[in-house]
């Protein structure tokens, strides 16, 4: 897994993308919000920023185990 | 059963000359039997350790250990061996501590070779604002009664001749505090150690046996299904270090707990260089070096950097750690890169482990440990054991509960705030 497809720059070298957290997916508050995850082996669900392209934050979602990535798309709703 | 194995010692090595009978097996693997008292999962340091306690100072017969690969592949054979006991947090420096002091005797303990190493460690500082910091961290250690040393540019020289502090650097090397008593110990044989001394205590240890889920009877833990059927156990320990995750999901509850990647890396022998462990963290990125026995310079630096439970440890944080080394070392730029491999580490939101019960009342977790877990091996062993046996934490882990994040009280050392990336 080198590359990622960023919705306004295209398909980039992964170095240019910086993983800043995996969502929780946890139902509850602010609590659950920071502290707890879901750390499933197949699927991860994840903050990025393509912060040495147009800095955009994304939405990634990841199997942690074989390296696919399924989805790559713009962060909205929630706060980084 | 375990059959008899014989002592080491130098009259035993002797003997050994003449007979062919003298080398057996470290442990026998088991088969699962239906019934144990305490089930541990994992069969990595902690596990091990957890085991040998449970067994010799609680006296618990019917123990088993259950690895689904086998016994020492994990981290525990993954990491680079060195153990410290250097840091800021009373939390941390007590719990440390306590751990290298245990690894100060393990050899004789277990009557096994760890090869404990006190060439000293060293934290190195890029300003005189990073000197301020490592004289606080010394200065915290020292009131706690561990050794702790601020050493200035000729001190450093003095300490590590290899190092030239006085080269122009983008980040200047301005001093170091140094723990003496730290170093290295051989990770297979801290591994194989406990195994050898477990077994001997009638542990039974089950390799190639993954634990699938957990069975339950009127609200408490009954027993795991394993790929080699189900097991009953009163009481059941994870100790699977980078899997913790997966446990939590296996589970059904969330952890404070992201699985991130780990790498380290290894060059070819050169003649000695290198006599201590040498840490250097500038700007965003950090290189840690020692020197193996074999003349290998193996080296290490941040997490690569996003979830994994590959274990493919990624090239562009292969060249950084390079160059960091090389920007610490400038001798060692022609020198070769043999191998390099990772671990996955179940990173925590404050950067330090979780020892406490998990969902339900006699199921315990052993875990958290990060980056930075072999150098905790002896002490968080006997501490769980303790919880294990008695169901009463330890002081020396009270602090390391799962309810600490709720109620505010972190140990995040870094104070890098619940970024597990980042700890
Ligand atoms: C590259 C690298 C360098 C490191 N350097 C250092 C260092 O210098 N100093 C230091 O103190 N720490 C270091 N660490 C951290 C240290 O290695 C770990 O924190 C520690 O080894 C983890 O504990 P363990 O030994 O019990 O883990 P492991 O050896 O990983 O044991 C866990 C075991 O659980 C088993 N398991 C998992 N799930 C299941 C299941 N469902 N059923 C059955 N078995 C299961 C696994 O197969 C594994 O064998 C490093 C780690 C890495 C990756
Ligand atoms: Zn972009």
């Amino acid at each position: 897994m080198s590359l990622f497809t960023c919705p306004f720059c295209g398909s980039r070298n992964l170095e240019e993308f910086s993983f800043h957290k995996t969502l929780p997916n946890v139902a509850g508050g602010a609590f659950e919000e920071i502290y707890l995850r879901r750390d499933a082996p197949s699927h991860s669900d994840e903050h990025w920023q393509h912060r040495y392209g147009c800095r955009a934050w994304l939405r990634v979602q990841r199997n942690p185990s074989s390296g696919e990535v399924f989805a790559v798309e713009l962060l909205t709703g929630t706060k980084p | 059963m375990q059959t008899p194995r014989p002592r080491y010692s130098a009259a035993a090595l002797l003997r050994a000359r003449f007979s062919r009978h003298f080398w057996k097996p470290l442990w026998n693997p088991a088969k699962p039997q239906d019934h144990y008292d305490v089930v541990i999962v994992g069969a990595g340091g902690h596990g091990l350790s957890t085991a040998y306690h449970l067994a010799r100072d609680h006296g618990i017969k019917r123990i088993a250990i259950v690895e689904k690969n086998i016994l020492g592949y994990g981290n525990v054979a993954r990491n680079t061996t060195i153990v410290r006991s250097n840091y800021l947090l009373p939390e941390n420096h007590y719990f440390y501590e306590d751990s290298l002091r245990r690894y100060e005797g393990l050899s004789r303990e277990l009557n096994y070779n760890v090869m404990y190493s006190p060439r000293g460690v060293v934290d190195l500082a890029n300003s005189d604002d990073e000197m301020v910091a490592l004289a606080r961290r010394g200065n915290a250690m020292r009131l706690a009664g561990i050794d702790a040393q601020l050493l200035d540019r000729p001190g450093l020289v003095r300490f590590a001749p290899e190092l030239n502090p006085y080269l122009p650097r983008r980040y200047p090397i301005m001093g170091g505090l140094v723990q003496r008593r730290a170093g290295t110990v051989r990770h297979d044989a801290v591994a194989w150690g406990y195994a050898r001394a477990a077994a001997a205590l009638g542990v039974d240890i089950i390799e190639r046996c993954e634990v699938l889920g957990l069975t339950t009877q009127a609200g408490v833990a009954s027993g795991v299904e394993t790929s080699l059927g189900h097991i009953r156990a009163d009481r059941i320990v994870f100790a699977v270090a980078g899997h913790t995750g997966a446990i939590g999901t296996m589970l059904g509850i969330p952890l404070p707990v992201e699985t991130h990647l780990l790498q380290a890396m290894v060059s070819e022998p050169i003649k000695p260089l290198v006599g201590s462990v040498l840490i250097y963290m500038y700007g965003h990125a950090e290189v840690y070096i020692t020197q193996s026995d074999r003349g290998g310079l193996v080296m290490g630096g941040a997490l690569d950097g996003m979830p994994s439970y590959t274990r493919e440890p990624a090239w562009h944080r292969l060249e950084e750690i390079v160059q960091s080394a090389v920007a610490l070392l400038p001798q060692i730029a022609g020198v070769k890169i043999l191998r390099h491999w990772a671990g996955t580490n179940d990173q925590t939101m404050d950067g330090s482990p979780l020892i406490d019960r998990l969902k339900y009342d006699n199921v315990f977790l052993n875990g958290g440990w990060c980056y930075g877990g072999f150098k905790a091996i002896p002490a968080s062993g006997a501490a769980c054991a303790t919880l294990v046996a008695t169901g009463t934490a330890p002081d020396l882990i009270r602090n390391f509960r799962l309810s600490r994040f709720a109620s505010g009280h972190m140990i995040d050392e870094k104070g890098a705030g619940p970024y597990p990336v980042r700890q």
